[in-house]
């Protein structure tokens, strides 16, 4: 099917193309280890507090990270024009989002896991047996952000004042995902019941499931008049 | 059956009308050369066909489908060459034409990529990232795409530029083949005499207006406009 | 559609204009005060019209997006632009009003609850969408971005008011009800004198905002067309 063989096909070429110049991913990475040690040198914690916070932070640095990623994921695209070739092929445009779509979570994923052990070391975290859940939790609140970032990443790309737009409009939407992200991370690793962190999960997945579908509709009047 | 047929297009920016009623006919197998002064709305009017902005009124035709209801359709005919060249920097010249081909349902064989490779005169780049190409050996490779392709119609956006005198002639060899295989050629160029090898037709668009002229007027020494 | 506007925008700003006056009147002068909150009771009487009609303000913006990418009318996109603008109004009145309403009754400017977080998200949503108007030049675009951008936000404030109401009462269990007041019968009167009148004023202002743009979008076209048959 023509459909998902686009979704392939530029999937293929993103991470390609990331894994030639490295450019998406160690920028984003040392950007998220720098909000780390800020975070880390602007409140002074216990040992307490900070195992308290560090969802928190960590979801901080993600998510501006993140956002970073999926503004260069169209940038990209600006180069020779790219964009418009997309918008000139006779490929369905929920299949261009779908594609992007992917690239972005991947990146953002492979970020996360490699920081996530720094986090582990630094804040002294006991995630023995936790680890299934919190990539399950990485992966539904990445899936959250990507979701609605795609899009937005699509609409700001082609403006003025692009890598101030999208965190602007992004942000707002996506308090859900980080409250949800927070409180899951947070009470798997503080080894509450799991009745209680549950719940954010469900969030999270429902967050996912309706704005991946919303986006994927929508993606349409983007790439099209 | 005009291969396109423009009708009274017309495009306007807020309050800047670049576009007036423009109308033309192009058969499958001829080729229009359009010239006009630099901001004429030359390079609109290819942007307008290529489905990329809607006319503010007026409709066109290509290869009998609507220009603005059939937009996937007029996708599926045509492929435009123009400035950006549409090529991943990180990507070499071989996965391009890869790329390109498969957001088309195409899976031309390594043999016949190297052939469309070797026509243009890149076979020996065909291992280099784009990131290493001049602007003509890109051009080059748009030619090679459109071999591989083999669009019904061709948008051209000043094809000769970025070429040498080789490479001109090479474009002209290859319009003048896609010509003979019943494909349409609509140009636009600053430059008389080469596209009056070509041009079966040719027209200038000045302040928004076409005015159609003879072909041999491109070759006469008075000036266009 | 312009025409009916330019008839009845009048009536509905002095309808508007009537209504809130004779609200004001009853709600500052001729009412009670309010047995625990004494006098200060007295802003809910605009603190809740400008809540109400904020939210309208959104659901007119979201209907108006999905009928514009629809139906494609540059009428029914100014009326969405315009609505935005208005809401921006309406949704910082709420706020501000629920913040000074917060001040002497709870001893706090503001308080992480799921409405006020709401409406701050709905006013962020609202800023983002005037900003991105102003940030693109493809009238057409703009348009269709605009719209796309009020749906994906009309889809997620309930979201964002259920997820907020969760965490909230998950960390402060022992939360004050904030609106739980009973309403005496007479204090119900201003305050359906005070919508009625605050929703008859917020048509009145999108009507004329609306209008507003449509104008000038005309006005550019034509000076295109004038501009270009005096052409150099």
């Amino acid at each position: 099917m023509n459909f998902f063989n686009v979704i392939r096909w530029l999937a293929w070429k993103d991470l390609l193309s990331e894994m030639r110049s490295r450019e998406n991913i160690s920028s984003m990475f040392f950007f998220a280890f720098i909000v780390i040690l800020i975070f880390s040198f602007s409140f002074s914690m216990d040992q307490k507090t900070a195992q308290e916070l560090m969802p928190g932070i960590m979801w901080v640095a993600f998510i501006f990270t993140g956002i970073i990623g999926l503004g260069k994921s169209f940038t990209a695209e600006l180069q020779n024009d790219c964009l418009e070739n997309l918008q000139m092929n006779p490929i369905p445009r929920g299949a261009i989002y779908l594609g992007k779509l992917v690239s972005n979570l991947l990146f953002m994923l492979v970020v996360e896991v490699i920081l996530f052990p720094l986090f582990v070391i630094f804040f002294n975290l006991d995630i023995f047996e936790k680890i299934p859940l919190i990539m399950l939790i990485l992966i539904a609140g990445t899936l959250g952000v990507s979701a609605v970032g795609t899009l937005f990443s699509a609409m700001t790309v082609q403006i003025r004042a692009r890598e101030v737009m999208l965190p602007i409009l992004l942000l707002p939407l996506i308090v859900p995902v980080i409250i949800g992200a927070v409180e899951a991370t947070g009470g798997v690793l503080q080894g509450e019941s799991v009745l209680l962190y549950r719940p954010w999960i469900e969030l999270l997945i429902i967050f996912d499931v309706i704005f991946t579908i919303v986006s994927f509709w929508v993606f349409e009047f983007i790439l099209d008049y | 059956m005009p291969a396109i047929q423009g009708i009274q297009l017309s495009k306007s920016y807020r309050h800047y009308q670049v576009l007036r009623n423009v109308s033309f006919e192009v058969a499958p197998g001829e080729c229009y050369a359009l010239f006009g002064p630099n901001g004429a709305g030359k390079t609109t009017l290819l942007k307008v066909l290529a489905t990329l902005q809607k006319p503010s009124s007026g409709r066109f035709e290509m290869m009998g489908y609507d220009g603005i209801q059939d937009r996937n359709q007029v996708r599926g005919v045509l492929m435009m060459i123009a400035h950006g060249s549409y090529l991943y920097s990180e990507l070499d010249a071989v996965e391009n034409l890869r790329f390109a081909a498969g957001l088309r349902s195409l899976s031309p064989t390594a043999r016949e990529i190297k052939l469309a490779l070797d026509r243009v005169g890149i076979g020996a780049f065909a291992d280099f990232k784009i990131r290493y190409f001049s602007e003509g050996m890109k051009k080059r490779l748009s030619i090679a795409k459109a071999i591989l392709i083999r669009p019904k119609v061709l948008l051209m956006d000043e094809p000769y530029s970025s070429l040498d005198e080789r490479g001109i002639a090479m474009m002209n060899h290859f319009i003048r083949e896609s010509l003979e295989q019943g494909a349409a050629v609509l140009m636009t160029s600053h430059n008389r005499v080469q596209s009056a090898e070509v041009a079966g037709k040719a027209g200038v668009l000045h302040q928004g207006v076409l005015r159609e002229i003879a072909v041999k007027d491109l070759v006469a020494p008075h000036e266009l406009f | 559609m312009i025409r009916w506007i330019r008839r009845f925008e009048g009536w509905f700003g002095t309808a508007g204009a009537v209504c809130i006056t004779i609200g004001l009147y009853f709600g500052l002068v001729a009412s009670p005060p309010d047995s625990y909150q004494g006098e200060v009771v007295r802003i809910m009487y605009v603190h809740v019209p400008f809540a109400s009609t904020s939210m309208t303000a959104y659901a007119v913006l979201t209907v108006a997006s999905l009928w514009y990418l629809w139906k494609r009318d540059s009428l029914v996109d100014n009326l969405a632009h315009a609505t935005a603008g208005i809401g921006v109004f309406f949704t910082s009145g709420a706020l501000f009003t629920g913040s000074v309403w917060g001040k002497p009754t709870w001893n706090t400017w503001w308080t992480w609850d799921a409405r006020l977080v709401s409406f701050t998200i709905l006013l962020l949503i609202l800023i983002g969408y005037l900003m991105l108007r102003t940030f693109i030049e493809d009238k057409e675009r703009e348009a269709r971005y605009a719209a796309i951008l009020a749906i994906v936000g009309a889809v997620d404030l309930p979201i964002v008011h259920f997820s907020v109401e969760w965490w909230r009462t998950l960390h402060q269990p022992l939360s004050i009800s904030q609106r739980g007041i009973a309403i005496a019968g007479v204090m119900l009167y201003p305050l359906i004198f005070m919508s009625v009148g605050f929703y008859l004023l917020f048509t009145y202002m999108v009507g004329v905002r609306t209008q507003m743009l449509y104008l000038k979008q005309l006005l550019e076209a034509k000076k295109g067309r004038l501009l270009g048959e005096v052409r150099l």
